[in-house]
């Protein structure tokens, strides 16, 4: 199926360039609107795991933004149960149709690796985040050994 | 006119202004000569309340002002006080006003202050006579002496020969003396420091009032010039100006005079500047004065002489409104009626030109030039008492003002962002079905309604300037600005709408209907209301008198009987028989009958019809429209409902403003513009769709050479249906291989809206068009409300201001507000969360959306229903009346209150 020039391109340039933190992305060639991928954390206490995201592109794509929701589960301030996430940059105001796909993917994963306690969506592990930095590692890092999926080997 | 009171003015000079008799004489013996001899004492009681109101508004005004002068003062509202905060003259004139109604205190002693502009007037006169220099007393004589000329003229300007001695005069004293060059902002700099720095004003009032007295030396101040630097170069072009003025005052060289020099808006800004500077009480009343008589000469000039040129009167209608606040009285009383007076006289050609100037170069001056024209208005409308005798359009004080604001609210769209006007929806035709009794109805007195058949005609002024108020997209200043509360509040607009009526045929009473920016959205929908009502009747005579005939049944309504469960198939065939067979009897009164239910419909139980069938239509499973986040609801472009559906709906919105019911609608705005008759545009979307349109605009705003490689957008564009299928859509032939770049994206993106707004959803659209014009073609909607006033028709306004209710609540039955009853209500109505609030409304009205006006319009009646009891609050939907017992405790009021909101679904006989 054809799809917006602009979408195909931006999914061949990430397959191309070989991004480390987001690995194996799978695009349903009837559906290019939708993206699953792993993003792959390097910051402690998500680094034991990898977690499965997928993106949503609005048919007005690049004029609208796109949609960002969390597959695997994750114990995350900024991120709530249900994996939806609160990024910025993709958000209604903000958005700004130049952005590209990759740089929305960096956002994310920086956002994963450093929380926001100050924005949080989950106002208790926000808490126990900014009061019990150690109880708070220990939790997320024994949530993501349940629940994330595996790290790629290369 | 009265030519007595008029030459005593003028002969009193100066001083004539400032006394405070004769204006309100003079204006109120107007009217007078038409009306019959049982007014006459309405209107001597009228003048004197009339003069006691402007007594006590010009001591508010100084209180405000200059304070009492009593250092001990405690009166808030009082300078002295120095609890009153600073205030300018304009500020303080209108809070004058609001003190006035509110009727706050006054301060006892105003030493010096309240005869102030008295004083002022004795002042000048006073200090000619002090001051022995003969040089002086001359200037005195001089300046009131063209002015008593004038006068003289106006009493006697049907005779030729006056009016050409006067021209005579005119040019001879052009000619021969220096007096006649007019200011320059060079000049008005000299005499405004002068003025200062040796405190005498002789020099400054003396060259004022010879270039205001005179239109022709006035046109040509300030005029724009290439070398102003060396005095000598001033003069020489002085001299050639005054030359082309005196060319221009010669009838057959008027096309030389338009290639004079022009009017430097800017320089004369910037003299007024300087003026402004000078303390106001040294020339305001000798300006005032000058004002007055200049307006009487421009008007004598394009009534009668019409020597000067048209650009010439622009010009000094322009130069007169640069004229900083005077902040007296006196200005509004004397010199902006007759500049207005005098503006009618203007041929359209200038009047459009001076509303192009306008919105050209005087942007900045349009807000001051609306606010001193409502505050004549306001303090004209709230002083005087109106009667039947001498009603509010007769007062031509008020009626000039108004049409002279027509000029300010068009230069205001012009001086604003407009869109072309090629963005027009295709008119659409009603054919209304060929009545088989056309002859019948021939025969029948011909009825209100077949005159009004004929289109309304549009405003000539708006054709020579070739605006229309659709395509202001963002006019200069906001529209609201231009409403006029107490006037909206003070018009008897049945009064109004029979002189609109009549206007159309003959052309000869004033109707304000004729100016709608000036009435709010409340006093223009009861306009509307006489208007539908009038029509429903004509309707219903004419169906009586077919079956007299005996031609058909007698239908004197539009009759609907529904089933609870299936009201939409009900209302949808029910609707779509009588458009197809009938479309006339859609003009008739809406009667709602539901099936098995034995509410009589006065109103009430349409209102509930209404209210269901626009849930059920706007249900997203329904399909016929979708809704979007942000819960504004469009078209679907992709439904696969039948035009005629989306005709009905169409209808049904029509009927709902036919018949004064408010809708739980939701629809963008452009919904409304395009039923107007406009169609949907880029600047649309950031109402519509806010994501997109800030999506779109970003790329418009993206400046970089590499628009192409950034965006990598082509002409093909991308929506979902209601399936969330992606569907494309090639903007271009061959679309998805023209890529937008710098040079195009404007075209795209006007591509894409109107593929959004318009051209996806064009069947939908003209189907649900030609509902709706189906009942409103002939009714005066489209030349009275603007799409966003019929918005506010269709939905009311949408904040809930319950106090506001309170205020406005009528009780009966034994209650009054200080029941305890009454109080127990409100406290447990005011603690109501914003939900249960809206049922409340629903309950008692039938609708909970708020009507034009606030929910003070709502005329809310509590009436007591029998002692303490068990019984549950009930209401009258069409009155708005809501039955409440007399509840023992509150508690118990809350209790069965919340019960009978909550479970409030179906109508009743009790």
């Amino acid at each position: 199926m054809a799809a917006t020039r602009r979408l195909q391109k931006e999914l061949n340039d990430i397959r191309q360039s070989g991004l480390k933190s987001f690995r194996d992305i799978q695009v349903d060639e009837s559906n290019i609107l939708t993206w699953q991928g792993l993003i792959v954390p390097d910051n402690p206490p998500y680094n034991k795991g990898a977690f499965r995201i997928e993106i949503n592109f609005p048919a007005e794509y690049p004029f609208k933004p796109p949609k960002i929701s969390f597959k695997t589960k994750i114990y995350h301030p900024n991120i709530d149960e249900k994996g939806q996430v609160c990024l910025p940059i993709i958000s209604a105001e903000n958005w700004k149709p130049a952005t590209k796909t990759d740089q929305v993917i960096q956002a994310l994963v920086a956002l994963v690796n450093d929380p926001e306690p100050e924005h949080p969506l989950r106002a208790e592990l926000a808490e126990e985040f900014l009061k019990d930095r150690k109880k708070f590692t220990k939790n997320a890092e024994e949530f993501t050994k349940k629940h994330s999926e595996k790290r790629p080997t290369d | 006119m009265n030519s007595k009171s008029e030459t005593d003015e003028a002969s009193r000079g100066s001083e004539a202004s400032s006394s405070k008799n004769p204006a309100p004489n003079r204006s109120e013996e107007e009217p007078s000569t038409s009306l019959c001899s049982g007014a006459v004492t309405n209107r001597t009681e009228d003048i004197m309340k009339r003069a006691a109101a402007r007594q006590l508004i010009e001591r508010y005004f100084y209180q405000l002002l200059d304070g009492c002068g009593n250092p001990n003062c405690d009166n808030q509202y009082c300078a002295s006080s120095g609890e009153a905060r600073n205030l300018s003259p304009n500020e303080a004139a209108a809070e004058a006003i609001k003190l006035f109604y509110k009727e706050a205190r006054l301060c006892d002693t105003l030493p010096n202050k309240v005869p102030r502009t008295e004083a002022s007037g004795c002042d000048s006169s006073a200090s000619t006579t002090c001051n022995t220099s003969k040089n002086k007393d001359d200037n005195k004589v001089k300046q009131a002496k063209p002015s008593t000329n004038v006068r003289e003229s106006t009493s006697k300007e049907e005779e030729p020969q006056t009016s050409h001695n006067l021209s005579h005069q005119e040019e001879s004293k052009i000619r021969s003396h220096n007096n006649g060059v007019p200011l320059t902002e060079e000049r008005m700099y000299e005499l405004c420091e002068e003025c200062l720095q040796n405190k005498v004003r002789e020099p400054l009032i003396r060259a004022l009032g010879e270039a205001f007295t005179q239109p022709a030396i006035l046109a040509r101040c300030f005029a724009s010039k290439t070398v102003t630097n060396s005095d000598e170069e001033v003069k020489m072009n002085e001299d050639k100006e005054s030359k082309a003025m005196c060319l221009s005052s010669d009838p057959d060289k008027d096309v030389d005079s338009v290639a004079g020099p022009e009017l430097d808006v800017a320089s004369c800004r910037r003299a007024f500047q300087y003026l402004a500077k000078v303390p106001s009480e040294y020339y305001s009343s000798a300006l005032v004065t000058s004002l007055k008589t200049l307006a009487d000469n421009m008007c004598i000039d394009l009534r009668i002489t019409k020597k000067m040129s048209i650009e010439d009167v622009v010009n000094c209608f322009v130069i007169a409104f640069e004229v900083p606040d005077l902040g007296c009285s006196d200005y509004l009383e004397i010199a902006l009626p007759a500049l207005c007076q005098a503006a009618e006289h203007l041929p359209l050609k200038g009047k459009a030109r001076l509303a192009r100037i306008w919105a050209q170069h005087c942007k900045d001056s349009l807000r001051h030039i609306l606010e001193t024209l409502q505050q004549l208005i306001t303090l004209r409308v709230i002083s005087t008492n109106y009667t039947r005798q001498f009603q509010l359009q007769d007062d031509e004080v008020v009626t000039m003002a108004t049409k002279f604001m027509k000029i300010v609210y068009y230069a205001n769209m012009l001086a604003g962002s407009m869109e072309s006007n090629s963005l027009r929806e295709e008119p659409i035709v009603i054919a209304s079905q060929q009545d088989p009794f056309e002859n019948v109805l021939d025969l029948y007195p011909p009825s209100s309604m077949k005159a009004s058949k004929q289109s309304q005609p549009d405003d000539p002024l708006a054709i020579e300037l070739d605006v229309n108020v659709l395509d202001a997209r963002k006019p200069y200043l906001p529209f609201e600005e231009f409403y006029n509360e107490p006037l909206s509040d003070t018009i008897e607009m049945d009064i109004d709408f029979g002189n609109y009526k009549t206007e159309i045929n003959k052309g000869k009473k004033f109707a304000f209907l004729r100016y709608p920016f000036i009435l709010t959205v409340a006093t223009k929908s009861l306009g509307l209301y006489y208007e539908n009502r009038i029509r429903m009747y004509s309707e219903r005579r004419v169906s009586l008198l077919h079956a007299v005939v005996g031609a058909a049944p007698p239908m004197p309504f539009l009759r609907l009987k529904v089933r609870r469960t299936h009201i939409i198939d009900d209302a949808l065939v029910g609707l779509e028989m009588v458009a197809m067979e009938r479309a006339l009897d859609l003009k008739k009164q809406l009667v709602v009958e539901f099936e098995g239910e034995q509410g009589v419909d006065e109103g009430g139980v349409s209102k509930e019809f209404f209210q269901l069938i626009v849930e059920e239509i706007f249900n997203p499973d329904y399909g016929m429209f979708t809704h979007r986040p942000d819960s504004q609801t469009v078209f679907n472009m992709t439904s696969f409902e039948t035009e005629a559906q989306f005709t009905l709906i169409g209808i049904v919105l029509g009927l709902a403003i036919y018949n004064n019911v408010i809708l739980a609608v939701n629809f963008p705005m452009v919904v409304y513009r395009k039923l107007m008759g406009k169609k949907g545009s880029f600047e649309d979307l950031a109402d519509w769709n806010p994501t997109l349109y800030n999506g779109l605009k970003d790329m418009l705003d993206y400046t970089g050479d590499d628009l192409e490689e950034v965006y990598y957008q082509t002409f093909r564009i991308w929506y979902t249906d209601v399936f969330g299928n992606a569907i494309f859509h090639d903007l271009k032939e061959d679309g998805d291989n023209i890529f937008v770049t710098q040079e195009n994206k404007r075209e795209f993106v006007e591509m894409y809206a109107d593929f959004l707004l318009n051209e996806s959803v064009e069947t939908q659209f003209r189907a649900f068009r030609r509902g709706f014009l189906m009942v409103t073609d002939e009714s005066p909607l489209a030349a009275l409300f603007r799409p966003e006033e019929v918005e506010m028709l269709v939905c009311g306004s949408k904040n809930l201001d319950f106090s506001e209710l309170e205020k406005s609540t009528e009780y009966d039955g034994g209650y009054t507000a200080e029941s305890q009853t009454i109080k127990d209500f409100w406290s447990v109505v005011h603690s109501l969360p914003l939900d249960d609030k809206r049922k409340l409304l629903e309950f008692t009205t039938g609708s909970d959306r708020v009507p034009v006006g606030g929910l003070s319009h709502l005329k809310l009646v509590i009436a007591r229903n029998g002692p303490d009891c068990d019984r549950l609050p009930t209401a009258h939907t069409c009155f708005n009346v809501l039955l409440l017992p007399e509840y023992e405790t509150k508690d118990k009021l809350q209790d069965r209150l919340m019960k009978a909101i909550s479970y409030s679904k179906g109508f009743g006989l009790l």
